[in-house]
């Protein structure tokens, strides 16, 4: 039997408080975290003008793509990328092996302050993602019976 | 690997469309964004090149309540069947919880199905996963061209391991067995994560059904080109 990672209320809601006190302090617009997969884990901030899923998915892929580069320099991979805009701006940085962080940001603030504080944000959300490790007992799963039995999707 | 999030009762899934070049894996997603219901997904994004080949990945996320009580979230993607761009490849398999294999089937592209299939499992194994341990379905896909193989032969080729799958008779064009494969590889890694496996409902409309892979016929027609083998 296998267990998916499962966050509990209590670890969701830890997590917003962590991205929610990062977005306060940094002004920024928006914190998505990621898992390298391009997974949205959780979210903080206006995600009503963007879809956050397309976002996770094209910046998972943007952050590996970079990795060959880093290779290529002799890096293992770059820690923090940065994409600047001529009003809106992304940052994307390495929360551990698995997992990265996504910033939306804009004209209220600057790259050097989202670069500050969400390394102390990314440490905490790093502590908190440790403990969801499904060997560890931490896992979810569910009853045959409670899947759905007709056809998921439906061609009209 | 997918995540569970209690707090909003979502759950997430990755099912990557994978095969050779030019065998449908776009038409696939393109065919599934249009004719399902838009309250249950998202935009399709391609990252193509002018030629309209896909350099990085396709991108379309749907929603469904499969699960008593939870939202469903399934991320599908393809990934660019060119040979040249098996890095990208790897990238997307990144934590994949299904997958879909579009082989086409036409007689020339045979040597590429299988090599497509080995890249599979060679990618797969870079990361620590085995194909056997994954959800998958076969699609043979262009089953409304005239130079086709027939489907033991393409039975023979491809789905012929310890663990046989559910594979389907496809016209992504028409969409004839977009969504029966669609459904069937989603049900399977449910069932996945289920407290007792049971098989993929979709796996009925599948043209094959399980049997012993001794018991395979040989393929009736010979193949027009040398074949490499698929361990």
């Amino acid at each position: 039997m296998n267990c998916i990672p499962a966050l509990t209320i209590e670890n969701v809601a830890t997590l917003d408080g962590i991205l929610g006190d990062f977005l306060q302090k940094s002004d920024a617009d928006l914190t998505v975290v990621i898992d390298r997969g391009g997974n949205v884990i959780s979210q903080s901030g206006d995600g009503s003008v963007m879809d956050v899923t397309i976002i996770a998915a094209l910046a998972a892929g943007s952050f590996a793509a970079t990795q060959e580069l880093a290779r290529r320099i002799g890096e293992v991979e770059f820690n923090a990328l940065y994409h600047q805009g001529n009003g809106s701006h992304i940052f994307m940085n390495s929360v551990d092996e698995n997992t990265i962080m996504i910033t939306v940001f804009g004209r209220r603030t600057t790259v050097g302050l989202v670069r500050f504080y969400s390394a102390a944000a990314a440490l905490a959300v790093a502590e908190l993602l440790k403990s969801l490790d499904p060997s560890a007992g931490h896992g979810f799963t569910f009853d045959a019976s409670d899947v759905t039995a007709n056809p998921i999707f439906v061609d009209r | 690997m997918s995540i569970i999030n209690y707090a909003s009762r979502e759950i997430q899934f990755k099912i990557v469309y994978y095969g050779p070049a030019l065998c449908g894996k776009t038409t696939n997603l393109a065919y599934i964004h249009e004719r399902i219901s838009p309250a249950n997904r998202g935009d399709l994004v391609s990252l193509a090149t002018a030629a309209d080949r896909t350099l990085f990945f396709d991108f379309l996320p749907l929603n469904a309540v499969v699960i008593k009580g939870f939202v469903t979230k399934f991320q599908l993607y393809t990934v660019p069947g060119q040979v040249i761009y098996n890095a990208t490849r790897q990238l997307v398999l990144r934590s994949v919880d299904g997958i879909v294999f579009v082989a086409d089937s036409q007689w020339e592209k045979m040597e590429d199905n299988v090599e497509s299939f080995k890249n599979l499992e060679e990618n797969l194994a870079q990361q620590n996963l085995s194909i056997d341990e994954i959800p998958y379905v076969l699609q043979y896909n262009k089953r409304d061209l005239t130079n086709i193989a027939p489907i033991n032969y393409l039975e023979f080729l491809l789905n012929n391991r310890k663990r046989r799958v559910p594979s389907f008779e496809v016209i992504s064009s028409t969409g004839q067995n977009v969504f029966a494969s669609l459904n069937a590889v989603s049900q399977m890694l449910l069932h996945k994560f289920s407290k007792q496996e049971a098989p993929a409902s979709g796996a009925a409309t599948a043209v094959a059904v399980p049997v012993e892979p001794s018991s395979l016929p040989s393929p009736t027609l010979k193949p027009k080109i040398a074949l490499p083998s698929l361990s």
